[in-house]
């Protein structure tokens, strides 16, 4: 349960929200580079923390990502055409480069200097691996590039999705937490996803039914731990880290590819989920990046416009008859498809003062204190964690250790990610 | 896949104008939360939970071998009456003294489909005594934990 004044100060991002300010003290992933693929291409509609942007890839392959409306008339840049260095507004023909400033306004005179007085609020976007990256910040605190492995490692050991979440960003977030749902909703998937099935530490997960969770409060977020009864005398783990605000890691399974997710606020009322796939010393498979392409595992099948093909207009695409065959146990295909449904059935910002937590949802209780002291400390000039290098170099592990031991002991280093070095599963 | 039936409209419930046709009504009883500190630093947190009001939720520190609790006011208490119409038990611990008391109340609430959880407040270090006092006995542990966390969890638990 949480106060009607603390569910809005986490569920809304709005510019001068505070925890608009938290978010906009990182780099969030904003775009696909397939959606901006080629010079003077299609410029691109961004909302992304309740702002309308525009962004476009210019003559000489710089993105730009700025004010989607024109500061003459306030026609959408969306119109515009790209050429030549930069977005021309079609109504009038003003032009402006990447950086928002005006280059032309046809209708001066050639002498005048009043494009140098007419700059569009913009903010940098710069790629990492396949993904956009965009901080919509203070300059002056701009932190480091991202260093997510998942866009450090080598083209071609990475397949990065987005898919459009129709409820606020809290509660998909609070979906990557809540390690729990996962023995229940996702129970299907096991078996039949060929990006989890065959791993030894599924055998685990359908042994024991019941985990136990410790919730590590660490420097960039938490690490919440499922332990499961392994071999006599020992635990199977599988650790989640959470990194402040919106980045969480599935633990793997087996050698298949590590997979995570970004939660990022469109408004207050829809979010992109982000979904990615990575290993860490080889190449994805062509067999897994067709899966992948397909929907399966931690993505979707999505339309044109990054909205899943199963969505709340058609339910979902809900099988009752594979719900009662025990091919899923929600009806609903597909783990990405399984957790939006829910969490979108919730309503597009669910009322937590309503809801009825149990003490299993401890997770996500600390993860909503840590959000709400980092926003409340930010007002008061403390500096927020997770937008540090050394707090990106994160990974997912799944791991059998004795029982009497610390898991965060246990896994040591494993959860720190190395290049070139494995990830530690089962 | 293939879909077995029309379109229902409660998928169209997800909208905002929908979601404002939630039918409101007070939810039921709160959780009846029983909260034991096994340390006195643990009981100084306690102590100070305490003293906020609650719903349902009783606060009380305990000794080895556990079988009986001291309430925040003194008196001493039989361990099993107090579980009685409890559903959720709360262990805090900074120094994993006490382990056996821990042990008894754990097993106490095994046997009576208690929800364990365990607060593991040792002030910035990862491991330690109290969390494998704690580990056994517990469905849920914090590590560490901080002194507010007990007030923020009986908080969004509704004790």
């Amino acid at each position: 349960m949480l106060r009607t004044e603390i569910n809005e100060l986490l569920t809304q991002t709005g510019p001068g929200t505070p925890m608009g300010d938290l978010f906009r003290r990182y780099w969030q992933p904003v775009l696909l580079a397939e959606e901006l693929s080629a010079n003077d291409g299609p410029p691109v509609r961004v909302k992304v923390l309740s702002e309308r942007l525009i962004a476009f890839r210019d003559s000489e392959g710089r993105y730009g990502l700025m004010d989607e409306f024109c500061a003459h008339r306030g026609v959408s840049l969306w119109f515009g055409r790209n050429e030549e260095g930069g977005l021309r507004c079609p109504y009038h023909g003003w032009k402006y480069d990447y950086t928002g400033q005006a280059i032309e306004v046809p209708s001066e005179p050639e002498t005048s200097n009043f494009c140098a007085n007419v700059k569009l609020k913009s903010y940098p976007l710069v790629r990492r691996g396949d993904v956009l990256w965009a901080y919509l910040g203070d300059p002056a605190r701009q932190p480091p590039l991202p260093e997510w492995e998942f866009v450090t490692v080598p083209e071609g050991q990475a397949y990065t999705s987005k898919r459009l979440q129709e409820c606020n960003w809290l509660q998909a977030l609070e979906g990557g937490i809540d390690s729990s749902h996962v023995s229940f909703l996702h129970s299907g998937s096991l078996d039949s996803d060929p990006l989890f099935k065959g791993s030894r530490g599924n055998a685990y997960n359908k042994g024991d039914l019941k985990p136990f969770f410790e919730v590590v409060d660490y420097e960039g977020g938490l690490l919440i731990g499922a332990r499961r009864n392994a071999e006599e005398g020992h635990y199977y783990w599988r650790v989640t880290p959470w990194v402040l605000p919106n980045f969480t890691m599935v633990p793997p399974r087996g050698d298949h590819p590590v997979h995570g997710h970004f939660w990022v606020p469109i408004d207050d009322e829809n979010c992109w989920a982000w979904s990615f796939d990575y290993h860490p010393t080889r190449r994805l498979t062509e067999t897994e990046v067709a899966a992948m392409r397909a929907g399966m595992g931690v993505h979707s099948a999505n339309d044109e416009n990054y909205r899943p093909l199963a969505n709340r207009d058609n339910d979902y695409l809900m099988d009752r008859e594979a719900q009662r065959r025990g091919e899923t146990y929600s009806g609903i295909k597909g783990i990405a498809l399984q957790d939006s449904s829910l969490q979108e059935s919730m309503g597009p910002i669910v009322d937590r003062t309503k809801e009825r937590l149990v003490a299993t949802d401890a997770g996500i209780i600390k993860a909503r204190q840590k959000l709400r002291k980092a926003a409340l400390a930010l007002a008061e000039g403390v500096e927020p964690v997770g937008n540090r290098p050394q707090d990106q170099k994160v990974r997912s592990v799944a791991i059998v250790l004795p029982a009497d031991q610390s898991f965060v002991e246990g896994i040591g280093e494993a959860m720190i990610a190395k290049p070139g070095v494995p990830q530690t599963t089962v | 896949m293939t879909q077995s039936g029309p379109i229902s409209s409660c998928a169209r419930a997800a909208t905002a104008e929908e979601a404002a046709f939630r039918i409101d009504y007070p939810l039921a009883a709160a959780r009846n939360t029983r909260v034991v500190a096994l340390d006195v630093e643990a009981e100084e947190i306690v102590r100070r939970a305490s003293e906020m009001r609650w719903a349902q939720a009783r606060f009380y520190s305990a000794a080895d071998p556990g079988h009986s609790l001291l309430t925040m006011s003194g008196r001493t208490v039989p361990l099993a009456g107090e579980l009685e119409d409890s559903n959720t038990l709360v262990l805090v611990s900074t120094s994993g003294e006490n382990a056996e008391a821990a042990a008894t109340i754990g097993a106490a609430c095994k046997a009576r489909g208690i929800m364990t959880a365990g607060l593991a407040v040792t002030s910035g270090r990862l491991t330690g005594e109290a969390l494998f006092a704690l580990r056994p006995h517990t469905r849920i542990l914090l590590v560490p934990a901080e002194d507010d966390d007990l007030f923020e969890l009986l908080r969004a638990t509704r004790a």
